[in-house]
């Protein structure tokens, strides 16, 4: 589905040159992957390039039969649109929406009607367990909350992928376990779940762990018997 | 477009209340001030027309190189006003009547006194067929005079007072008008001999010619221009147009003066959304990675400078109005005339210039908001 194929990604810092992401090559399967490794190990260029926020210096990033890195900003930003949801670490909701209608947003982008985007965002907010929240402006949810709206959000357009970076790395442990529970259900659900982290033992419940060092992925690491636990939960 | 985008706009102005109820206030002012200063044109070509359809004679026989609102010294001479007459049938002009005006003051209607000389034992009503009698007699006697309603009334003119045309010359009220609603009500009908005495002359202003059944004021007044040499003849058309024609001219010099006042209005909009797209990068970057095309930021950041333009454009038109109806307010005391009008095409054309304004001032904040980068906006750099 999505497959990054020999990305590399160059930097000018001053008259420095810096490679952020080093002949990364990986085909992503369904369910959860964890792309773990210190901070400055490129993780989030990683994930800048498969989500088409940024383009790659070579090499390419594609989507089905998409070559996706080589769109241009508006053909990705559609197909990002579709295919992809977005749980980021902060900055995640726009503070002059309120829940329902940050969950809504991508719907109407998507050209979705009112009524129908309305529901569909109430009931999402329900699955997430914020059925209570609907009305609430950002500010006045909590850290983790914020998160499970975010999640609701990203799954409005019911995309195949599902990006998360540093989801709980606000979180206290309480809020934290349920956004992954939340994020390892959907990966349980058939998607592709890509979960940015630094934090292990949220990456020892992927089904793969990519480990990454200077920019280069060093390891690959499947753990079957983490995923049956998955499966049988 | 969705309700979630109008929210988005609307509370983001709601969010800095006290910002952008002072760049709102910058629009109101400058469409307020443009509204006003064009409403002067409206309201003259209005008064214009009014004016000169309560004018009688069709025809308005000038000395040449003297326009109708400007006559200046009187120029006309007595001869060619008799040369007029004479051929009078031969050009299908039906009467003659040669007036000639004395201004008396300064520019403060409060204090200025215009005098009409009309031939002796003839009616001011020649002149304007729409005046009617107050009180006293409607024909000046030899020393007499027939006075507006409105100068009367503010300079307390009863029958029998005495009026000093000059240290030599004085004249007796003897007559009141009803009250016109034109420039008429302002002014003092005397004699022509009285006023070509004080002034020293035997020379008219102008003269006044009424067509002939079966003629049209068009062709009599080139007939005139053909037959006497040394005038210029207008109709009541010509007039409206060179009226038209300076009342353009003074629209164009009065939207150049209001246009400083929109354009710094302009800027405020300019300015104020420039520094909300600072403020949002990171909505922005969000609103981009989720999925939105650059084109829906750049209409997101226009619609908002847009609303500015339209909601500014609109309170500054009711503001324009109201300071319009002041002004008439003053004028109609003062001179009887309402000086300013805001008519459909100037409420129109201040919107249109509010929403072009407002289109202008938020283009540029809305080209940087969409060609953001999403990394840089969302700081994943």
């Amino acid at each position: 589905m999505l497959e990054a194929i020999n990305l590399y990604k160059r930097y000018h810092q001053g008259e420095v040159d810096v490679v952020a992401v080093d002949r990364f090559s990986y085909r992503f399967p369904a369910g959860l992957t964890a792309i773990v490794g210190p901070s400055g190990s490129g993780k989030t260029t990683l994930l800048n390039l498969l989500a088409g926020f940024d383009v790659p210096s070579e090499g390419e990033v594609w989507l089905g039969n998409t070559p996706f890195s080589t769109l241009s900003e508006d053909a990705r930003s559609e197909l990002r649109l579709k295919h992809m949801g977005f749980v980021f670490q902060q900055w995640n909701l726009i503070p002059t929406l309120t829940a329902l209608e940050n969950v809504a947003f991508p719907m109407m982008l998507a050209g979705i009607g009112l009524k129908e985007r309305t529901a569909r965002a109430a009931a999402l907010l329900e699955a997430v367990g914020l059925g209570h929240r609907v009305k609430h402006w950002p500010h006045k949810l909590s850290g983790g909350e914020q998160q499970r709206v975010a999640i609701a959000r990203a799954l409005a357009l019911n995309p195949p992928i599902l990006f998360a970076d540093e989801p709980t790395g606000n979180l206290d442990s309480a809020s934290g376990a349920r956004v992954v529970e939340l994020l390892l259900h959907q990966a349980q659900e058939g998607r592709t779940v890509i979960l940015v982290t630094h934090d292990l033992e949220l990456a020892r419940q992927a089904e793969r762990v990519l480990r990454l060092r200077d920019g280069r992925l060093m390891e690959i690491e499947e753990a079957p018997a983490r995923r049956s636990a998955v499966s049988s939960c | 477009m969705g309700v979630e985008v109008l929210a988005l706009i609307y509370r983001n102005l709601r969010a800095r209340p006290v910002r952008s109820i002072l760049t709102l206030l910058g629009i109101v002012v400058s469409t307020a001030s443009m509204v006003l200063f064009l409403s002067f044109g409206e309201g003259l070509r209005k008064a214009l027309g009014a004016e000169l359809s309560t004018v009688g004679p069709a025809v308005l026989v000038l000395p040449e190189g003297v326009e109708a609102f400007s006559p200046g010294y009187p120029e006309l001479r007595p001869e060619t006003v008799e040369a007029l007459k004479e051929s009078a049938s031969e050009l299908g002009i039906s009467q003659v009547i040669p007036y000639v005006v004395l201004t008396r003051g300064g520019l403060d209607p409060q204090t200025a006194f215009v005098f009409q000389g009309i031939p002796e034992g003839l009616s001011p009503q020649a002149l304007y067929p729409n005046l009617t009698l107050a009180a006293g007699s409607l024909v000046p006697g030899p020393k007499g005079a027939v006075v507006g309603s409105r100068l009367a009334e503010r300079n307390q003119l009863g029958l029998g007072k005495v009026l000093r045309l000059s240290p030599s010359i004085s004249l007796r009220v003897e007559g009141i008008l009803k009250p016109n609603g034109g420039l008429s009500d302002n002014i003092i009908y005397v004699p022509s001999s009285v006023v070509q005495e004080a002034l020293g002359t035997r020379n008219y202003t102008a003269a006044a010619v009424g067509v002939r059944e079966g003629f049209k004021a068009d062709q009599v007044a080139g007939a005139i221009k053909a037959r006497i040499a040394g005038v210029n003849a207008q109709t009541t058309g010509d007039v409206l147009r060179f009226a038209e024609r300076a009342v353009r001219i003074s629209d164009l010099v009065r939207f150049g003066i209001s246009l400083v006042a929109l354009v710094v209005g302009g800027l405020l909009v300019a300015n104020t959304v420039m520094m909300s797209v600072y403020e949002r990068i990171r909505e922005f970057g969000l609103m981009r990675a989720l999925g939105a095309k650059q084109g829906f930021i750049f209409g997101l950041v226009l619609l908002e400078a847009l609303l500015l333009g339209v909601v500014g454009g609109l309170l500054g038109l009711l503001l324009g109005q109201a300071a319009s109806g002041l002004v008439n307010w003053f004028t109609g005391r003062e001179v009887g005339l309402a000086l300013s009008a805001i008519t459909f095409r100037l409420a129109f054309f201040a919107l249109l210039v509010a929403v072009v304004l407002g289109l202008l001032a938020g283009f540029l904040p809305a080209r940087t908001a969409s060609r953001l980068k999403v990394v840089e906006a969302l700081g994943r750099l």
